[in-house]
């Protein structure tokens, strides 16, 4: 299993996985239903992450086949120190390939090249609902740090 | 045999029968009544020694009461027969006819016992709660997938046999016919290709019993409404969610990630294992015609099968078995329950294990390999009843081997428990029926 940064090579089976971290997400919450024209996005999106210094997309690669990837990208928090954050945005892994440390390692791998891009604090960004996220971030050390609250007007 | 639709309507026989007996069965004396005076044995004050006894050691209950013979059938009423969620009092005529099937063909005191629960943990706690007073419990008519959860979670929680016959029955029975099908087109079941189309309770259980008996998960196919199921399914993060029984199933089954539907998954295929839906064309001509030569065809739905026997055999099937008694090869769960029961009741079991089952299906197929089995004979039927004390006693021996029984018996002893109580159920039959006590239905 190989853990490296995607190129334009990459970028469809990468974009399949978006997809389906999002539709997960809204397994979790119905407040995070997704868009007809997800795939469309993500392509979109991932295209302009590949292109930009600042942002960082890996994939875990085993043989030909992109079974894991994590899109991350620098921000700044303009009041607080530490004040450069690495921020993973979406982070997925195929059912078939999780509980064997995979996840650990993309994450451990992340952090290095984050930190290498300047990053002082890691975080990552999953909807409250999602319990699957929270106890992996939580096992590794990570710890809330903002609460998003929403209804519907 | 038939070989299109039936022409008989059993619906009104089956209201009007009803109406004329208000229930199918009833609970009768045991013990002689010789004078009142018998009241202060079988009652008070005599009952109180008995009672102290049990309280003593609960197990002595098994012996000093009914209990060891006596099955609670229970259902919530949300999944019934084909007619969906009818609820508990829908639900009585189907578990009364249960119960008497259990009783004429197995000997065993069944209980009918629908219920009225709001939800999974209402159920659980009311089937616990019944244990101080049964020897067992069969679950039936529950949606999937709420009822793997609640098998799971009983048979971990309860010290008495809990079997859900949907799953673990039609299970049964399936790996039964299966093996005397393979046999006769010269196949095992390890490296055999079966594909079990329906992802609900009977073939959910069907593929873990097939597993356990020696299949090779790699070498099965499951679909389900939406088709095969495998680990890269864009949905498989909502069944890890959702039903975590099929997701298990997509994960392991399926070596050769083959996607698509009941045509792909047949193509090159041993064995066909319809629990889908109703029939007659759920499955078509040309999804059997790319099956491997020989082709084993079960069709489980009932009333209609998913596919008509005459139909599956024009396309090349070369044995077709149904749920139904009107065709040739009737896989049917009564071939199983009533004998599994009584042979785990008679041992006091406290479970049923996979193995009991697989050593219940076993027997199964040995009785009809002795009547000699052909294309339209891979299973007994029920006429034979001779095969449910055979049964019943593999299993109690089962349970001994296992180390689940209470009662150790040996397997003459089995056998003898076994037959003596199906004959006495049987000559109650004809005796109640000869002294008119039951009347024949009217005209």
């Amino acid at each position: 299993m190989e853990i490296r940064r995607a190129t334009k090579d990459d970028l469809a089976a990468a974009a399949d996985l978006i997809v389906r971290v999002k539709k997960l997400n809204n397994e979790f919450d119905p407040l995070f239903a997704v868009v007809a024209d997800v795939r469309s996005r993500a392509d979109k999106y991932l295209g302009s992450t590949l292109e930009a210094s600042d942002k960082l997309l890996l994939v875990a690669v085993e043989g030909q086949k992109i079974v894991g990837m994590i899109r991350a990208e620098m921000r700044e928090r303009l009041f607080y120190e530490p004040h450069r954050e690495g921020f993973i945005t979406e982070f997925y892994i195929l059912p078939e390939y999780r509980r064997k440390a995979l996840g650990n390692d993309m994450i451990l791998k992340a952090s290095a090249e984050l930190k290498k891009m300047g990053a002082q604090i890691i975080v990552a960004e999953v909807p409250s609902q999602n319990e699957i996220a929270n106890r992996f971030y939580a096992k590794r050390g990570f710890r809330g740090l903002l609460n998003v609250f929403g209804k519907n007007p | 045999m038939r070989e299109e639709e039936p022409k008989e309507d059993f619906s009104k026989k089956a209201l009007s029968y009803s109406k004329f007996y208000g229930g199918k069965v009833v609970v009768a004396p045991k013990v002689p009544v010789r004078s009142l005076d018998d009241f202060s044995i079988w009652y008070t004050p005599g009952v109180a020694a008995v009672s102290r006894a049990i309280e003593a050691d609960s197990d002595l209950s098994f012996e000093y009461t009914g209990r060891w013979n006596t099955v609670a059938v229970v259902t919530d009423g949300s999944r019934v027969l084909g007619l969906g969620d009818i609820g508990p009092e829908g639900a009585l005529p189907v578990m009364e006819g249960k119960a008497l099937i259990y009783n004429y063909l197995g000997g065993v005191n069944a209980i009918p016992l629908p219920t009225r629960v709001k939800n999974e943990e209402e159920l659980i706690a009311f089937v616990r709660a019944l244990e101080p007073s049964i020897g067992g419990v069969n679950l039936e008519d529950i949606e999937s997938p709420k009822c793997f959860d609640v098998l799971d979670r009983l048979q971990a929680e309860m010290k008495i046999p809990v079997w859900h016959d949907d799953q673990q029955g039609t299970a049964g029975v399936t790996l039964s016919a299966l093996y005397n099908a393979l046999e006769l087109t010269g196949r095992k079941l390890k490296g055999s290709k079966i594909v079990l189309f329906g992802a609900g309770a009977a073939n959910i259980a069907a593929e873990r019993l097939l597993v356990k008996a020696g299949a090779d998960p790699k070498d099965i196919i499951m679909l389900d409404s939406k088709g095969i199921l495998h680990p890269e399914r864009e949905d498989i993060d909502q069944l890890s969610l959702r039903n975590k029984w099929k997701y298990e199933v997509a994960m392991r089954t399926n070596g050769d990630r083959v996607t698509g539907g009941l045509k792909e998954a047949l193509r090159g295929a041993d064995a066909l294992v319809a629990a889908a839906g109703q029939g007659p064309e759920l499955v078509k001509a040309d999804e059997i015609r790319v099956m491997n030569r020989h082709a084993i065809t079960f069709f489980m739905a009932n009333p209609v099968p998913e596919m008509l026997p005459a139909s599956a055999r024009a396309a090349g099937a070369e044995i077709v078995a149904t749920g139904r008694s009107d065709y040739p090869n009737q896989v049917n769960n009564s071939l199983l329950f009533p004998a599994i029961f009584r042979g785990a009741l008679d041992v006091r079991a406290k479970t049923i294990t996979d193995s009991m089952v697989i050593d219940a299906a076993t027997e199964l197929a040995a009785f009809a390999k002795e009547k000699g089995i052909s294309r339209n004979y891979i299973i007994p039927t029920m006429v034979q009843w001779e095969v449910y004390p055979r049964v019943a006693a593999k299993v109690g021996q089962s349970a001994v081997k296992e180390g689940v029984a209470r009662k150790r018996l040996s397997a003459k002893e089995s056998l003898h428990a076994a037959m003596e109580t199906i004959e006495h159920s049987r000559k109650v039959m004809s005796t109640l029926r000869g002294s008119g006590i039951i009347l024949d239905p009217p005209e």
